[in-house]
């Protein structure tokens, strides 16, 4: 791997790429843990395309802290480029200790995940199981890559130091619509530590979400649940103009009717991680 | 001597933080949930907003009281003049 800093950025990143095909051979067949986020399907995809329709299975699992759109976005990827796929049910809400809401929550989560996935995997003979897990997603607090760790999963892409944006990049010259696509966390992340997660309260945020998409909210959007108050993240291009009072109330009247009785806009707008810094939990 | 409790020293600063942004010309009253503090500013003060300068002003000003995370709550467009008070409150 190439990081010399005098090397144009796009010989850099095609190195990686280059690091990557070789990574995936050297390791087939692959089955990678599939969201439809701009991570796993570009890891997805790279794989389909260095290793065959027989080198690859990108599985996704499913639940309640997994949006509706998510999963038909990861299903609208693999059928565009070919990807096998199989999809599994997850149970993590099912689990006290996920439910309770704790700041190392994602750990239970992507426990249960691995815990079904990569049995399957292994059955069907994919020798190696890997997830999206990216280079800048080391220095976040991530308690779920223990389990992944725990369960023998690589991180190929943060392993050869693809950044977030080096993986936008090489989707769009891969022609993969999740290129310029917003992070998208499960809705759990929505939940402020402490407070417990049921499929009422998941349900919610993914309507109020939803909702906003319908207003014509494009790019990051967040619904913070805080009770009965939504506090809504929005990037800075779209913060200005909802902060108008005849617009706040067409946001307002929209987030009512999925349930919340009060809605404030963060002031501050989309913060990744923003419920991390609330409650002082950090890498 | 006692110390203060923590919901003292939130309130402290909220009623601290509400004359700090009064002087931004932001009236509002405050509401502070641990580290979010939520603003209900009058209609009058809704236009300085708008602004990026006072946003990050005021941002900044929320950060020296303490508080990590910062919502508004508009007053609705349709409701008249509810929220029209002169003074800053404090709810908590």
């Amino acid at each position: 791997m190439n990081t010399d800093s005098t090397v144009p950025s796009d010989l850099v990143l095609l190195q990686k790429e280059a690091d990557l095909a070789s990574w995936l051979a050297a390791r087939a067949p692959v089955a990678i843990g599939f969201s439809g986020g701009v991570d796993s399907a570009y890891l997805a995809v790279a794989a389909r395309l260095h290793l065959g329709t027989d080198g690859v299975l990108a599985i996704i699992g499913r639940s309640a802290s997994y949006p509706e759109a998510q999963w038909a976005a990861a299903r609208t990827v693999a059928r565009s480029f070919d990807v096998p796929v199989l999809e599994l049910d997850t149970a993590e809400l099912d689990d006290p200790r996920y439910a309770a809401n704790p700041s190392n929550r994602c750990y239970y989560c992507k426990t249960e995940l691995w815990s079904r996935l990569v049995p399957i995997a292994r059955a069907r003979g994919f020798s190696t199981v890997a997830d999206g897990t990216n280079a800048d997603d080391l220095s976040d607090w991530r308690p779920g890559a223990q389990a992944a760790r725990e369960h023998g999963v690589a991180s190929p892409l943060a392993e050869l130091g693809f950044t977030k944006q080096d993986i936008r990049d090489a989707s769009r010259r891969l022609g993969l619509p999740t290129w310029q696509q917003p992070s998208s966390p499960c809705l759990s992340s929505r939940l402020p530590y402490g407070t417990e997660v049921t499929r009422a309260r998941l349900e919610q945020i993914e309507r109020a979400e939803e909702a906003l998409r319908a207003l014509g909210i494009a790019g990051d959007l967040r619904v913070r649940y805080h009770e009965d108050l939504a506090r809504v993240e929005l990037g800075a291009d779209e913060l200005p103009r909802w902060l108008e009072p005849r617009r706040f109330d067409v946001l307002r009247d929209a987030l009512v009717k999925t349930g919340f009785e009060r809605v404030a806009l963060d002031l501050r707008g989309f913060r990744s991680g923003s419920l991390n810094v609330l409650h002082g939990v950090g890498a | 001597m006692t110390q203060p409790d923590r919901g003292d020293r939130t309130a402290r600063n909220a009623t601290a933080l509400a004359a700090a942004i009064a002087q931004l010309g932001v009236q509002c009253s405050l509401e502070a949930r641990g580290g979010l503090v939520l603003l209900l500013p009058v209609k009058a003060s809704v236009e300085a907003l708008q602004s990026p300068d006072t946003r990050r002003a005021v941002l900044a000003l929320c950060r020296e009281h303490g508080f990590t995370h910062v919502g508004v709550e508009l007053p609705s467009d349709r409701r008249g003049a509810e929220r029209d008070a002169d003074a800053p409150l404090l709810r908590d």
